[in-house]
């Protein structure tokens, strides 16, 4: 009897077991599951799209970080549960782009006709060779430069936006700036050049770590000056070496050790809520170089979504320009369609904790009229060895003269083999 | 009458039936396997399935979402050529070596310090050396980066005070496998001494008076009763401290948040756990990281035998 008991209990486990793999709701075509990540107010956006379709029942799920949002639809597509919406974001893209029949192609429910409305060369990047469609963009980075006008005043500098723009047209110029700020204050100028400066110089070029054929070329000369650019404001030590998103990047800009951070659009929410005891002494100038785009985002239908109707009606309203338009309003995510750049709603935005600077035409500036480029399978890791062997140089770990030797050593060993 | 007074005849059960006999013998025989099948279900399903199923994959080149192509042993000879791996080797065996010797060291001062006859409020230091291990890893290691932190941390600010100049631990190799190893010493070290002070605690009491009475001092009743009655236990401690530091993953993975997945720029504390992690959902290399895994299993493997020969022999040899 015992071991009767004993044997069911085993059986009754390993059937739960199984259950718990297989676990299955019946699908409703009201109701859709939707994955997104924190800190991008998909919210809104749902109880926006509720409102008008209280019929619609949206299951909104904030996975986590990008990267953790990602990875569970890895898992998922792998052999779990999908969801049938989800937001992906634009660095994770080229993975999913590798196995492309993970997602429905979304010209078979009309993203051929509504293509148009995006910048095309953020459409690209989520176009496959041959045509499909697995994404529609529901956001772009831009770039500019983030700075304290309150520090800037110390250090004898200009503090109005316009001004402190024409100061640096070009790195080089930027640079400059930087040095005399140094010199005016002994102080740090920016919070870290591997990333306030490459990451941002290397996003302005005309091609990144592919060829516009799609094959591997990290080692090319607009790579290298961007590379080279970082090594002179490290060489000039302008910097506060703080690694961004590290605990002393976020003390640092709270207490005003640096007065300048390179900034996409999604940074401003960063420093607005690291360091809220400076509101009102920050301003946005132009990116030096004058335009580039950093991050971004896409909403994708994976292929076994068991309501795909119900997701593609939640894109193709919620991502119509007027409604990406709302959503800048609310959220402060730049829109990705440029019919809606000169909207007098999008121009007169401005952001009283940046001192009321007009961030939408700050940003829309910056992507407009810039030149697309490929962005390959390898690009979040070729970036990010590229990146590391920058802050090993800063850390003082790697020498200067060595430093574009061992990227590229490190490069190739990372995805060459 | 005799027969009535005899206890084991009073309680004997009458005879069983032939038959019946034999298939309560059987039930009985079987009923510990049922038992113990709940554990063996859950580690077959969760622990060796998994692991047979690392084996395979290693041979392909898999994406979890896309192709998966066999490609026999490439992996491993692409392994034993990848300077990242045997780098992820060194940073290992380094922080387990800084983390379990001092670790397992100090646990015994502290058994033998809390099995004191003397010790006032007993109950409270026995529990409050396990705080640390049920403290969350993610806390501890949050709290020690804001400690160690270059520009704000109390550690640099000490050193300020001393008149010394910064120091920015996480960036080199020694800073960052000392700060690992503080984290881990920290987590275990009271544990290992609550296993060796319940050791302790079988121990007559007596002995160590005697011991007193004969003049020896705490050194000696140290060196030469409490570290012999451990042997059994520290034999155990060693190899599961050994296992277990050989897989340190969360701490390396949230000291430098800035290059989590590298446990820093230039890798300078990227476990073989890490650098796993990395490749294989960092990257979607499945079939890599599975090799890096099978590597570690028999790294795990020899070094755990290496020890529980060596601690064992050590053992025989008094």
């Amino acid at each position: 009897m015992k071991r009767h008991v004993a044997a069911v209990a085993a059986l009754v486990v390993a059937a739960s077991l199984v259950a718990g793999c297989s676990g299955d709701s019946g699908s409703d075509p009201k109701t859709f599951e939707f994955w997104s990540f924190t800190g991008i107010n998909q919210k809104a956006d749902v109880e926006v799209y509720t409102k008008a379709h209280p019929d619609i029942n949206v299951k909104l799920t904030e996975v986590g970080s990008t990267t953790e949002t990602a990875q569970a639809l890895t898992a998922a597509l792998a052999g779990g549960k999908v969801p049938d919406l989800v937001l992906i974001q634009g660095d994770d893209l080229p993975k999913f782009m590798q196995a492309p029949d993970n997602f429905l192609d979304l010209n078979s429910r009309g993203a051929d006709k509504i293509k148009g409305n995006y910048l095309d060369w953020v459409m690209n990047q989520s176009t496959t060779g041959d045509g499909k469609i697995i994404g529609i963009p529901t956001d772009v980075g831009g770039l500019a430069i983030a700075y304290r006008t309150d520090l800037f005043k110390a250090a004898g500098l200009p503090t109005d936006r316009d001004a402190v723009s024409r100061l640096w047209p070009t790195w080089d110029d930027f640079l400059e700036v930087g040095k005399r700020y140094v010199g005016a204050t002994g102080k740090p100028f920016l919070d870290n050049a591997p990333t306030s400066v490459y990451f941002q110089a290397v996003n302005q070029g005309t091609q990144r770590y592919y060829t516009p054929e799609r094959k591997l070329d990290y080692g090319n000369a607009q790579v290298k000056s961007a590379f080279d650019l970082t090594l002179k404001f490290l060489a000039a030590n302008v910097t506060a070496k703080q690694s961004s998103f590290s605990a002393g990047w976020t003390a640092g800009m709270d207490k005003g050790e640096f007065a300048v951070v390179a900034a996409p659009s999604w940074m401003l929410g960063s420093i607005r809520t690291n360091a809220p005891g400076t509101a009102g002494k920050w301003d946005v100038a132009r990116i030096p170089g004058g335009s580039g785009n950093w991050g971004g985002s896409y909403l994708a239908i994976p292929k076994r979504a068991k309501n795909p109707t119900a997701a593609w009606n939640y894109i193709n309203e919620m991502q119509s320009p007027n409604a990406q338009l709302e959503h800048f309003l609310t959220s402060g995510a730049l829109p990705s369609t440029p019919s809606v750049y000169a909207d007098p709603k999008l121009t007169s935005r401005s952001e009283p904790f940046f001192s009321n600077a007009p961030i939408g035409k700050i940003y829309t500036d910056s992507v407009t009229g810039l030149k697309p480029f490929y962005i390959g399978p390898d690009d979040g890791p070729i970036g990010t060895e590229f990146l590391n062997v920058l802050v090993s140089v800063e850390q003082g770990k790697v020498p200067p003269d060595k430093a574009w030797s061992t990227a590229l050593a490190n490069v190739k060993n990372a995805v060459e083999k | 009458m005799a027969t009535i007074l005899d206890p084991a005849v009073v309680t004997r059960k009458p005879p069983p039936a032939p038959h019946g006999g034999i298939r309560e013998s059987v039930r009985e025989r079987l009923a510990p396997y049922g038992y113990i099948a709940p554990f063996f279900l859950l580690f077959a399903v969760f622990g060796l399935f998994p692991l047979l199923f690392t084996f395979y994959v290693a041979l392909f080149d898999w994406n979890p979402i896309g192709e998966r192509t066999f490609v026999g042993l490439d992996n491993f000879t692409r392994l034993v050529d990848d300077p990242r791996f045997w780098n992820a080797v060194r940073n290992t065996f380094s922080i387990w070596v800084l983390s379990t010797v001092p670790q397992l060291l100090l646990a015994l001062g502290v058994a033998h310090l809390l099995n004191h006859a003397r010790l006032r409020a007993s109950g409270f230091f026995r529990m409050s050396v396990l705080v640390p291990y049920i403290t969350s890893v993610g806390a501890t290691t949050i709290v020690f980066g804001q400690l160690i932190d270059r520009d704000y941390g109390m550690v640099n600010w000490f050193l300020e005070l001393l008149g010394l100049a910064h120091i920015e631990f996480t960036a080199s190799v020694w800073g960052s496998h000392l700060t690992i190893a503080a984290m881990v010493m920290w987590r275990w070290t009271g544990y290992n001494a609550l296993l060796y002070l319940a050791s302790l605690q079988a121990l007559p009491r007596e002995i160590y008076e005697a011991a007193a009475v004969d003049g020896a001092g705490q050194w000696r009743q140290f060196r030469h009763i409490t570290v012999p009655a451990l042997r059994p236990i520290i034999v155990f401690t060693v190899v599961n401290s050994t296992i277990g530091g050989l897989q340190i993953f969360t701490e390396a993975l949230l000291l430098s948040p800035s290059a989590a997945q590298t446990c820093g720029a230039a890798r300078q504390c990227q476990t073989l756990t890490l650098f796993l992690y990395e490749q294989g959902f960092g990257r979607y290399q499945f079939g890599y990281g599975s090799a890096i895994g099978v590597a570690l299993f028999v790294m795990v493997v020899i070094t755990a035998l290496v020890n529980f020969l060596l601690v064992s022999r050590s053992r025989a040899e008094r």
